[in-house]
C-alpha cells in the first residue's frame, strides 16, 4: 500500500494493539455500567475491569521493547514509546486501585469516570508515539477533553464546575496559539511528518526565520499551558482545586509527563535542527516556573492548591533538561519524570486516604496524623521529601541526575537558580510534615487504618521509591534506552 | 418557543442602523474595488477576495464589540459564512461546504440555544471587562508581529492547485488512518462531557427554569 | 492569481481579533465564539498553505478538516459546562465564578 506521494504504508494493526485494548476496555466499561442492574455486578466490577485491561494493554506492549517500526507513517512504535506506554499504563492503574473508595463517593457517574481515565491514556501514549503533527495534535485534545471531562465529575462540589470552565475556556485558546504556531510550521516546512519537517529545517535558507520564530514561540506558549509552566500557569491551582482529587493525581502525573513526552518527540526531533532558535525561550520559562511556582507555593493553606504549585515548580526543574536538549539531558529527563511520577502517586494517594476518612483537604486538618494513623503519616512524609529530594529516596537521585546532566550541557547558571528554589521548597514541604508530627490531633483522636487496597498502592509505592532512590540502574538503563530510540531518527 | 427569542424588541431598530452603516460603508469600498478592477489593477478573483475578507472582519468585529449577546452571535454567522467564501477562494470546494455545514448547521444552532437558555432571554445586554484598552494593546501587538513576521517571509511566488476529491478522500481515509480513529474517540468523550455536564443532577430537580 | 500573503494576513487578523474578544469578554459564551474565530483563522492558514505551497501531499487540508471537527466538538463540550453553571449560579459571566482565585 502506498500513499499519494508513493511512500509505502504499513497498516500493520498489531502495532496499536495496546491502545485498541484499553479503547475496548473504555467501551466495555461503558456498556456494564449501562447494564449494571440487569448484570447484577457490584460497584466494584468496574475498576476491576479497568485495571484487567490495563494490565493486558501493558503485558502487550512488553512486546514491542527494541522493535522499531511505524504504522502508516503516523505513529512510531520504538522503545521511547514503550517506556511511556509502561510509564502512562502503571500511572492509570495505581490511580485506580488507590482511589476507588473515593471515586465511589464523590465521584458522578462511575462508568464515565473510568472510561474517560481509560480514554484519556490512549490520548496520552499517541502524544508520546506521535510521528506526524496530526496525531500529535488530537492526541493532546484527546488527553485534554478527557480531563475537562473528569475533572467535572465531582459530585456536591461548587468548585467543580467553575473549574471546568476556566480550564475549558483557556484550554481552548492554547489550542488555538498552539496550532496556529503549528501551520506556521506547515507553511515554513512543507510537510506535517517529523522527519520531513526536520529535514525542511535543516535546509533552510533562512529566508522564513521571522514566521518559524513565530511559530516556535506559539508552540511553546501553547505546550507551556498545557504543562502548566509560568505564565501560562494560572489554570493550574484552580482546577487542581476543584477536580476530584484522583483527577488531580491523574493532572500532576500523566498529563505533565505527556506533555513532556511529546515535547522531547518535537524538540528533539523535527525542531531540533533549529534549537538555536528556541532554547533561549525554554531557559526564561525554566526560571520563571521554578521561581514564581516555589514562592507561591509558600503561602498555600489548602493542601491540593500547595501540590498544584508544587508541581509547578517541578516542571520548572523539567524545562532545564529541555533547555540543555540532547541525548544526555533527554535521557536524565526521563529517569526524573519516572522518579516523580512514584512520588507524585505516593503523596496524592495518600491525601486521597486521608480524605476518604476526614473529608478535609487543608494543610492545618494534618494535624496530629502521626498519633492517628502514624503509617499514613509516613507514606506522606517519604513522598514530600522525595519530592523536595532528600537523599535516600527517589526524588533525590532523579534530581541529581536532571541536575548534573544540565551542568554538562553547559547551563550551570539554570542548575544553580534550580538548587536555590529547591531549597525554598523544602520549607513548605516541611510545615505540612510538622503539621504531622509535632501538633496534637484535633476533635477525633483514635486511630484509624486505610482500606487494603490503600495498604496495597502506598506499600509499594513506597518500596519503590525508597529501593529506587538506593539502586536506581532500572530505571536508568530504560531511560538510556528510550533516550537513544528518541535520538535515532535525527 | 419563538417569543422567548430577544430579537423583536430591539430588532427594527438595530436592522436599520446596521443596514445604514453597511452601505455608507460599503458601498465606496465596492465602488472603489470595481473601479480598480474595471481599470485592471486588481484582478476579478481578488476583488471578491477584498469583499469577502471585509465581510470576515466586518463580522469578527461585530462578534467581539456588540454588546447584545444575540446580534454578536448573528455577526459570527457572518463571519463563518465569509471564512467560508474564503475556503471557496482556496479552492477547496470539500471544506467551504463542511464549513458551512458544521458551522451554520450545528455550531451556530448550538450557541442560539445556549443563549436561549441562559439569561440572554431576559437581559441580552452583556456588561464587558474593564480591562478593554489592554486588551486591545495585547490585540493590536499580536496583529502587528504576525503581520510583520507573515510578510518578512520569502513566500517565493508560489501557485494554487486544486485538489481532485477522490484524492482528498483516499488520503483522508487510507493516510491518515489513525487520525479519523483518534478523532472518534475525541467525539465520543466531547459528546459524554456534554451529556454529564448539561443532564440536570437527580438532587436538584426542582430547580432550574423549565 | 490571489498572492498567498493576502491570506496570511487575513488570518493573522482575524486571530488578533478574537484575542482580544478573549481579554475583553466576560460572558463564558462570548470568549467561546472568539476562540472560534482564532481556530477560524488557524484553518485559513492551514489551507492556504496546503492549497499553495503542499499541493501533492495537501496535509494541511486535512488537518483543518480536523480543526474544525475539534472546535465544533470544543463547543458542544462548553456549553454543557456553561449550562451547568447557569444552573448552579444564575448567570453566564466568568467572573461570577469567583469562589476559586481566578
Amino acid at each position: 500500500m502506498t500513499d499519494v506521494l508513493g511512500n509505502a504504508l504499513n497498516l500493520d494493526f498489531a502495532l496499536l494493539a495496546p491502545e485498541i485494548i484499553i479503547g475496548l476496555t473504555a467501551l466495555a466499561i461503558m456498556f456494564l455500567d449501562l447494564f449494571k442492574q440487569e448484570l447484577k455486578v457490584g460497584d466494584r466490577a468496574l475498576p476491576l475491569l479497568s485495571v484487567l485491561g490495563l494490565l493486558a494493554a501493558g503485558a502487550v506492549s512488553l512486546f514491542f521493547v527494541n522493535q522499531v517500526d511505524d504504522f502508516s507513517r503516523l505513529i512510531q512504535v520504538d522503545n521511547f514509546t514503550t517506556f511511556f506506554r509502561i510509564l502512562f499504563i502503571g500511572t492509570t492503574i495505581l490511580v485506580i486501585v488507590g482511589s476507588h473508595e473515593y471515586v465511589e463517593k464523590h465521584v458522578n457517574h462511575i462508568g464515565e469516570f473510568y472510561a474517560l481515565l481509560l480514554l484519556s491514556t490512549v490520548g496520552a501514549i499517541y502524544m508520546a508515539a506521535a510521528r506526524d503533527l496530526l496525531t500529535a495534535y488530537l492526541a493532546i485534545e484527546v488527553l485534554s477533553f478527557s480531563l475537562y471531562v473528569a475533572v467535572s465529575l465531582a459530585k456536591n462540589d461548587p468548585r467543580s464546575g467553575e473549574a471546568v470552565l476556566k480550564y475549558v475556556l483557556l484550554g481552548g485558546v492554547a489550542s488555538a496559539m498552539l496550532l496556529y504556531g503549528l501551520s506556521l510550521v506547515y507553511g515554513v516546512a512543507g510537510s506535517t511528518q517529523y522527519t520531513e519537517i526536520a529535514t525542511a529545517l535543516a535546509a533552510s535558507d533562512g529566508s522564513m526565520d521571522m514566521a518559524l520564530a513565530l511559530g516556535l514561540v506559539l508552540i511553546i506558549g501553547g505546550l507551556g499551558f498545557k504543562a502548566s509552566a509560568v505564565p501560562f500557569h494560572m489554570w493550574t491551582p484552580d482546577v487542581y482545586e476543584g477536580a476530584p482529587i484522583p483527577v488531580t493525581a491523574y493532572l500532576s502525573a500523566t498529563s505533565k509527563a505527556a506533555t513532556f513526552a511529546l515535547i522531547l518527540r518535537w524538540f528533539a526531533g523535527p525542531l531540533y535542527p533549529v534549537a538555536d532558535e528556541w532554547r533561549w525561550a525554554m531557559a526564561t520559562l525554566a526560571v520563571a516556573t521554578m521561581v514564581v511556582g516555589n514562592l507561591i507555593a509558600l503561602q498555600q493553606s489548602n493542601l491540593k492548591r500547595l501540590l498544584a504549585y508544587s508541581s509547578i515548580a517541578q516542571v520548572g526543574y523539567m524545562l532545564m533538561a529541555i533547555t540543555g536538549l540532547s541525548s544526555d539531558t533527554a535521557s536524565a529527563l526521563l529517569v526524573h519524570l519516572g522518579g516523580y511520577l512514584l512520588t507524585n502517586l505516593v503523596v496524592f494517594i495518600g491525601v486521597i486516604h486521608f480524605y476518604n476518612r476526614t473529608g478535609k483537604e487543608g494543610i492545618a486538618d494534618l494535624k496530629g496524623l502521626a498519633e492517628t494513623n502514624p503509617y499514613l503519616a509516613l507514606v506522606l512524609t517519604a513522598g514530600l521529601f522525595s519530592l523536595a529530594g532528600m537523599p535516600l529516596l527517589v526524588g533525590f537521585f532523579t534530581k541529581f541526575i536532571l541536575f548534573q546532566a544540565v551542568v554538562e550541557a553547559d547551563y550551570l547558571w539554570l542548575v544553580v537558580i534550580g538548587v536555590i528554589a529547591s531549597t525554598i521548597s523544602l520549607y513548605y514541604y516541611l510545615v505540612v510534615i510538622k503539621q504531622m508530627y509535632l501538633y496534637e490531633p484535633e476533635g477525633d483522636t483514635s486511630r484509624w487504618r486505610i482500606s487494603p487496597t490503600g495498604y496495597l498502592t502506598t506499600g509499594s509505592l513506597l518500596g519503590a521509591v525508597v529501593v529506587l532512590g538506593i539502586w536506581g540502574t532500572p530505571l536508568f538503563r530504560a531511560s538510556h534506552e528510550a533516550a537513544l530510540a528518541l535520538f535515532a531518527g535525527v | 418557543m419563538f417569543d422567548r427569542l430577544p430579537l423583536p424588541s430591539q430588532f427594527d431598530r438595530t436592522i436599520v442602523a446596521g443596514g445604514t452603516v453597511a452601505g455608507l460603508a460599503g458601498g465606496p469600498i465596492l465602488v472603489v474595488l470595481l473601479g480598480l478592477m474595471i481599470a485592471g489593477t486588481i484582478s476579478v478573483a481578488e476583488m471578491v477576495f477584498y469583499l469577502a475578507a471585509a465581510v470576515v472582519l466586518a463580522g469578527a468585529l461585530g462578534a467581539v464589540l456588540i454588546k447584545n449577546i444575540v446580534h454578536a452571535s448573528l455577526a459570527l454567522i457572518a463571519t463563518l459564512l465569509g471564512v467560508a467564501g474564503i475556503y471557496l477562494l482556496l479552492l477547496t470546494e470539500f471544506l467551504a461546504l463542511v464549513q458551512i455545514l458544521v458551522y451554520g448547521g450545528g455550531v451556530i444552532i448550538l450557541l442560539l440555544f445556549a443563549l436561549m437558555m441562559t439569561n440572554a432571554q431576559d437581559d441580552p445586554i452583556v456588561q464587558d471587562g474593564t480591562q478593554k484598552p489592554f486588551a486591545f494593546g495585547v490585540a493590536a501587538l499580536i496583529g502587528g508581529v504576525f503581520i510583520a513576521a507573515l510578510l518578512d517571509a520569502q513566500w517565493g511566488s508560489p501557485t494554487a492547485a486544486v485538489v481532485p476529491f477522490r484524492d482528498f478522500g483516499m488520503r483522508l481515509f487510507r493516510d491518515f488512518s489513525v487520525p479519523v480513529i483518534i478523532v472518534a474517540i475525541l467525539l465520543d468523550i466531547a459528546f459524554t462531557g456534554a451529556f454529564v455536564n448539561a443532564r440536570r443532577a437527580e438532587a436538584e430537580d426542582g430547580e432550574g427554569r423549565s | 492569481m490571489i498572492p498567498i500573503e493576502n491570506f496570511l494576513v487575513l488570518a493573522a487578523l482575524l486571530f488578533a481579533i478574537g484575542f482580544y474578544g478573549v481579554l475583553a469578554r466576560r460572558s463564558a459564551i462570548l470568549i467561546l465564539m472568539s476562540v472560534e474565530l482564532m481556530l477560524a483563522a488557524v484553518a485559513i492558514n492551514f489551507i492556504a498553505f496546503a492549497t499553495y505551497m503542499d499541493h501533492d501531499a495537501f496535509s494541511g487540508l486535512i488537518f483543518a478538516l480536523f480543526v474544525i471537527t475539534v472546535a465544533a466538538a470544543e463547543v458542544g463540550l462548553a456549553l454543557g459546562v456553561v449550562l451547568r453553571l447557569f444552573r448552579e449560579r444564575r448567570t453566564a459571566n466568568v467572573d461570577a465564578a469567583n469562589s476559586l482565585k481566578w
